[in-house]
């Protein structure tokens, strides 16, 4: 018999999986791009949403978990990235700039907040939903941003809002872990125990990381390649360590960015470019991202989404309203700042699954509320952030501007 | 009046203008805020004026009309500490240095105004490459044809201009070889070069209305020269400097071409010559490739002299006349920095010697300028 051939039906890996999804996701980008002149990032979610279960059905509930590991990677690199970019020096510079981070979170956790219990959403749910939707996609920011070849004031000022916003949102989430851990009933240890073990043990994570970043890249010296495997090392690492001690990626991540790029006196770290290697991971997570959103779910819970994402909107723009003019932006940065804090994505979903990892049946009913938005900005967020940007005058791929235009 | 009409200005007093770089906070590679530090900036009283310049990683910074040195210096140090002020709040960087050294000229973008993009699409490449950053010095002139006069006979110091503000050896990434790299971006235009060999404001007069009837240029801006005369303020204007690295050396620089001006236009030393201009090409090569340890040949002289010594001689020639003007101080510590060895671009070398990237260089250049590396460590 031919026993060296494969036995039908064939089975598929990870890494077959893996292939397909980044290929297929471009093919998808490719045509957003050409056919619709859309951020490539539409194109995506669009390929997510029709290979998963709104879909075709491909892509299904075990076939996502196998592909978890590379959503954690991407969400990783982009929260590492995302927290080099939060320059504690320049808060402290423009302080009109850190103020404006803290009330445009504080008053889109507000709203969302008293907009959700107005419509009958249970405190508890209103809650953990309205602290997710603090948060703002770095991966759509960011992406956008480097598609777009983006930079200025307004590029530079979004990135710093968005780092800000996405540390708050996942500490916001943490701090409510009691209240969620008492309506089921856990033990007294674990209501005041848990959030301290995940807010201290990912800090400490992100800490330990950093200080082995900077050690050795003073020890490797300026060199790009070397320095930039060693990240990539360190993040995968810090990646696997959060998970093996139960402890929150997003924070760790976040907090192994912020802490390598404000610990580094000597400026022994280079700034070394992750969004080439990173890519591969980035589609993936977009294409994964949509094909857990659910079209069908948006059709029921439709109202409450849009609720949801205009109470958003409204926070997050009364805040960089009321402030930005105060900080050194220039006039009419406000208006565009708050259309970039528009998209929720990758950190959204990661807080909504690592709460369904505690509780399954509060998750899932967390995400009925959450995914609907998140399946909303994640088609508006990369169409405006991309419109802001161009509107600024900060992306590269422009004609030189005009004469006589600010 | 007429562009033409030389202005009269406070005879022997000087301004400063200073091109700098505008640098991000993350690499260090020049970054696109010119019109937003403007902007903030109009919002503050700042002595003298700030512009832009033809990228948008480029601002200009002016000083107001000074007697001598310490007054400039003093009104510098506040602009600067000003700008400063108004580059942290948007997160970026100031630094002096003639090239930034390693940003790349086609991810340069034009400033927006309507000059800038004619010269965007009369030079076409040439225009991003012009992301280099060079001191003004001007000199107060009682009128056009000591102008004149005065421009032909700084055109022998233009070695000593050159080598002692040299500040860009590295240019896109690479060591030039150059104490001053920058002026061999200047020398690509068409329209560079040197004030023709006339004697007298009528005769320039003359030279200028036939270039505009041929339509070559429009204004005085068109010409890119060394030295050029600025009828509507009355001035001399040098434009062969580097900017320093802090404006204390722009200060010390601008002293010493005062001072030497009030040497030429008081004692009348020397009489315009033809040499000065055949042999200008090699004497300014030598100034820009080797610095202070370049060999000129000395046109009135025709010997040939290191620029070291021809600066000394020069400095101790005009000692008198620094005194005079109150300069003497400023242009003790500008000996004394010579003797030392201290050079802009020799510190930049340095720089780079010891951390081994050209970003720490940016950082570091940076830190100098806004006043930083005291307190950073």
């Amino acid at each position: 018999m031919t026993s060296f051939l494969p036995q039908f039906p064939l089975s598929a890996n990870p890494l077959l999986l893996f292939g397909l999804l980044l290929l297929s996701g471009l093919a998808g980008g490719e045509l957003a791009r050409r056919v619709l002149h859309l951020p490539r990032i539409i194109g995506y979610v669009l390929i997510g949403l029709a290979l998963g279960t709104s879909g075709l059905g491909l892509l299904d509930a075990g076939l996502v978990k196998q592909a978890w590991i590379v959503v954690d990677i991407a969400l990783g690199l982009i929260l590492f990235e995302l927290g080099r970019r939060l320059h504690f020096t320049w808060l402290r510079n423009d302080r009109w700039l850190l103020a404006t981070g803290l009330l445009e979170s504080a008053l889109s956790f507000g709203c969302v907040y008293f907009a959700l219990i107005y419509f009958d959403v249970k405190p508890i749910f209103a809650a953990l939903a309205a602290a997710i939707g603090v948060s703002t996609s770095p991966a759509v920011v960011l992406l956008v941003a480097q598609e777009l070849k983006a930079e200025g004031q307004v590029t530079e000022r979004a990135l710093n809002l968005v780092a800000m916003n996405s540390v708050i949102a996942v500490i916001l989430t943490t701090m409510l872990l009691p209240w969620l851990h008492h309506e089921y009933r856990a033990s007294w240890t674990m209501i005041a125990l848990h959030p301290v073990y995940l807010l201290g043990g990912s800090l400490i994570l992100g800490y330990l990381a950093s200080v082995v970043a900077i050690l050795f890249s003073r020890w490797v010296g300026k060199h790009a390649e070397r320095q930039l495997v060693m990240l990539l090392a360190l993040i995968v690492l810090a990646i696997g360590a959060a998970r093996m001690l139960e402890l929150s990626v997003l924070l760790a991540l976040l907090a192994f960015g912020v802490f390598s790029r404000n610990l580094d006196a000597r400026h022994d770290l280079m700034a070394v470019e992750l969004s080439g290697v990173g890519q591969m991971f980035y589609v993936v997570l977009f294409v994964v991202g949509g094909a857990r959103l659910d079209v069908l779910g948006l059709m029921t819970g439709g109202a409450v989404a849009v609720v949801y994402v205009a109470a958003r909107f409204v926070g997050k723009s009364i805040g960089v309203m009321s402030l930005t003019y105060f900080s050194g932006a220039r006039a009419g940065a406000a208006g565009l700042l708050c259309i970039v804090l528009t998209p929720m994505s990758g950190i959204a979903l990661a807080l909504v699954h690592e709460t369904s990892n505690l509780y399954p049946g509060f998750g899932a009913e967390l995400a009925s509320i959450v995914l609907s938005a998140v399946l909303i900005l994640e088609l508006i967020g990369p169409v405006a952030v991309q419109f802001a940007l161009r509107r600024a005058g900060e992306a590269k791929d422009q004609a030189e501007r005009a004469p006589g235009a600010a | 009046m007429s562009e033409m009409d030389f202005k009269r200005s406070p005879e022997l007093s000087v301004g400063v203008e200073l091109e700098l770089q505008i640098l991000n906070s993350r690499d260090f590679d020049l970054a696109r805020d010119a019109a937003d530090l403007i902007a903030l900036l109009e919002k503050t009283p700042v002595p003298g004026a700030v512009k832009p310049e033809i990228t948008e990683s480029m601002v200009e910074l002016n000083s107001s009309i000074h007697k001598s040195h310490d007054t400039l210096v003093a009104e510098l140090k506040t602009i600067r500490d000003a700008v400063t002020q108004a580059a942290q709040r948007l997160n970026v960087r100031i630094a002096g240095g003639g090239s930034h050294p390693f940003h790349m000229w086609a991810d340069r973008r034009i400033y927006p105004t309507e000059r800038f993009s004619l010269l965007l699409e009369r030079y076409g490449y040439l225009a991003k490459q012009f992301t280099i950053f060079g001191q003004h010095v001007h000199i107060g002139c009682p009128d056009g044809d000591a102008a004149i006069y005065l421009a032909h006979i700084l055109s022998r110091y233009v070695p000593h201009f050159i080598a002692l503000s040299a500040s860009s050896p590295f240019q896109q990434g690479e060591d030039t070889a150059y104490q001053s790299s920058r002026l061999n971006t200047v020398s690509a235009f068409p329209l560079s070069g040197q004030i023709p060999f006339v004697q007298s404001w009528d005769e320039f007069t003359n030279y200028f209305n036939k270039m505009r009837g041929f339509g070559i240029i429009e204004s005085m801006k068109d010409f890119y020269w060394d030295i050029r005369p600025k009828p509507e303020y009355g001035t001399v204007e040098i434009r062969v400097f580097d900017t320093p690295l802090t404006v204390e050396r722009a200060a010390l620089l601008a002293a010493y071409a005062q001072s030497l001006a009030r040497h030429i236009l008081t004692q009348r030393p020397l009489a315009p010559s033809r040499d000065v201009y055949v042999l200008y090409s090699h004497n300014r090569f030598q100034a820009c490739r080797y610095g202070l340890e370049g060999k000129i040949v000395d046109p009135y002289s025709q010997r040939q002299v290191g620029l070291k010594d021809d600066v000394a001689e020069t400095l101790a020639l005009i000692a008198a006349h620094a005194a005079e003007l109150g300069n003497a101080d400023a242009l003790a510590r500008l000996q004394a920095e010579i003797a030392a060895d201290r050079t802009d671009a020799g510190w930049l070398r340095e720089a780079h010697r010891e951390r081994g990237s050209l970003n720490d260089v940016a950082r570091m250049q940076s830190d100098l300028w806004m006043g930083l590396d005291l307190k950073a460590g």
